[in-house]
């Protein structure tokens, strides 16, 4: 069945039509061919939008009216009075059940939402301890609905099973939220604590809010630590993770890590075997309020290594023009620019410059012992040009 | 969705479908004010938007469906039943109605775009009404799958046997169902997503 593409399961994949196995070969056949990938994006898109159309009430006229057309067409028939089911039981029953389709009206126009989000769970399993999933213990399997917290203790440990496309783990002293689940889109919360994501899907189908950013996955493995005062690290192990909030991104591979701060949103990406004095300098241009300084710049740029170029990149659109242009020339002392992408295109910040010198310098950021399958990074990036594209046209 | 549906289900007993085949009215109103904003969401959806039309199609799909409830003997589901009704007034509707005004294009006549779409500003009921629109003018084959799953929460198995056709179908035409709304619709992509 999905030795060809998968097109026409889509819609079916879409609203949980395939069985479980069916849906993992779905996702599996995703990865690797673009073609259906391009497809998915765009019949999902027909699905969110066919899931705006409301029910529209009837006007309260039509029954009169239709009560009269149907006197006339059974006037030569009596309105009658069944033997099992008189008059009186007839209109006590009406009464009953008017009062309950309003009841149940009112009741649904106010609870609407969460009544739809309530169908969908995942399965919880204990690992150690006694997790709680809003107040109730968890022995040793549990459902997370829609809405309710997951919550760890200093002595309890729980694995979440993300739908049909992955596993996190929580660790202790955690809470987690799921938020939303469903084909087209998985969501947890992470409030406190940590927790390890091991994601088989197609890009950018879960994704996990933290108080300073949302972490969308694209097929990949990661941890995430949020802390009380809601920064958070990322600290990636296999493909890529991108960290965003509104229009600031960082996109992390493998064995790069990124932190994220309330009111600022995701720090810049870098790898984690990186100099001390490159991490300090990374974090004072992140974080202590002036991304262009030069004391911290400069003590970057001495100090970093040709797989560095993965932060000085990601700099170049955050600094001021003066040391964008210091940027350029270290990041061309590694990686020369490749035909059509000159100087001024770079500090003009010309995307498709950008993403084009962006291509040359991945090699560079991938070490020996854990490289990134081309395939997958070839996802992320298609993925994300798709993207940046619909967002430039729209603008 | 499909808990409404299937909640609504529930409430219509065996007894009040035998209430009605025996002629009684106060079961016909409780009939009626079950189901009554499906079938006419329906209607108005399958109509474009046009309001008169959607009335007159509603009342004669309850109007066939009293009287012809005596020859529903429980060999399907009542729902499949009535909506078998409600597709096929519609398509009827339309045969009708093609000589005169196409069916299902009014949405797109009331609602002209003044602009080009990408320079419009869009809200959430505008969304909607676009959504609306282009639903409006999808062929019906494409539009009653669509109908039948979001607005009556209908399952690939059911809508089969609304429509009469396999369930391979069923996915297949809400497929191309979606691929066009997302293609009339693609600027309205950030907005969803």
């Amino acid at each position: 069945m999905f030795v060809k593409h998968v097109i026409n399961d889509i819609s079916s994949y879409c609203h949980g039509e395939l069985s479980a196995e069916d849906a993992r070969l779905f996702n599996e056949h995703l990865m690797v061919c673009a073609k259906c990938r391009s497809e998915f994006e765009q019949i999902k898109l027909g699905v969110k939008l066919a899931e705006q159309l409301p029910r529209i009430q009837a006007p309260e006229k039509l029954w009169p009216e239709l009560e009269k057309k149907l006197e006339n067409a059974l006037s030569r028939a009596s309105w009658t009075t069944p033997l099992y089911f008189n008059r009186w039981q007839t209109r006590t029953a009406a009464a009953a059940v008017l009062l309950v389709i309003s009841a149940l009206g009112l009741w649904l126009v106010l609870n609407g939402q969460r009544l739809s989000n309530q169908r969908s769970f995942w399965q919880v399993e204990t690992i150690n301890g006694t997790p709680r999933i809003d107040s109730t213990g968890v022995r040793t399997k549990g459902q997370l609905a829609v809405g309710q917290w997951l919550e760890t203790d200093g002595a309890s440990r729980a694995q979440i099973n993300v739908a049909s496309i992955g596993q996190v783990q929580i660790d202790a002293n955690t809470r987690v939220r799921l938020v939303e689940t469903q084909p087209t889109e998985h969501r947890l919360e992470l409030a406190r604590g940590k927790m390890s994501a091991r994601i088989w899907a197609p890009p950018r189908l879960f994704f996990v809010d933290t108080p300073s950013a949302v972490a969308a996955d694209m097929g990949c493995a990661y941890t995430l630590e949020v802390d009380d005062s809601g920064a958070s690290l990322l600290r990636v192990t296999s493909g890529w993770v991108a960290l965003e909030l509104k229009d600031r991104e960082s996109m992390v591979p493998t064995g790069a890590a990124c932190q994220t701060r309330p009111g600022v949103g995701p720090g810049t990406p870098y790898f984690e075997d990186a100099s001390p004095e490159f991490q300090r300098a990374l974090t004072t241009i992140d974080f202590g309020g002036n991304p262009s300084d030069q004391v911290a710049i400069d003590t970057l740029l001495k100090t970093s290594r040709a797989r560095d170029t993965l932060t000085l990149w990601h700099l170049l659109g955050r600094v001021n023009l003066e040391e964008r242009d210091k940027l350029y020339d270290k990041i061309a002392s590694f990686v020369p620019p490749p035909g059509g992408v000159t100087r001024d295109g770079i500090l003009k910040l010309d995307q498709t410059m950008l993403d084009k010198w962006r291509d040359d310098l991945e090699p560079a950021w991938w070490s020996t012992d854990n490289v990134v399958p081309k395939k997958v990074a070839e996802v992320y990036w298609q993925m994300k040009n798709g993207i940046n594209r619909r967002v430039a046209k729209l603008k | 969705m499909e808990r409404r549906s299937a909640m609504a289900e529930q409430i219509i007993s065996g007894r009040v479908i035998n209430a009605c085949q025996q002629g009684d009215r106060d079961a016909f109103r409780v009939l009626f004010e079950t189901y009554k904003d499906k079938v006419y969401s329906i209607a108005v959806y399958s109509s474009g938007g046009d309001a008169t039309l959607a009335d007159d199609v509603t009342q004669q799909i309850f109007l066939k469906l009293f009287t012809a409830i005596k020859q529903f003997r429980g060999d399907s589901e009542f729902t499949t039943w009535l909506y078998r009704l409600v597709v096929n007034a519609c398509m009827d509707e339309r045969r009708r109605r093609r000589r005169l005004l196409p069916f299902g294009e009014v949405f797109a006549m009331k609602h002209p775009s003044e602009k080009n779409p990408q320079e419009k500003q869009y809200g959430k009921t505008e969304v909607a009404e676009a959504v609306r629109g282009a639903i409006a003018q999808l062929k019906p084959k494409f539009r009653l799958p669509i109908l039948l799953k979001y607005i009556e929460g209908l399952s690939y198995e059911e809508i089969a046997q609304v429509m009469g056709c396999s369930k391979g179908t069923v996915a297949s035409r809400l497929n191309r169902g979606h691929g066009q709304l997302a293609k009339r619709l693609s600027h309205l992509r950030t907005l969803v997503e």
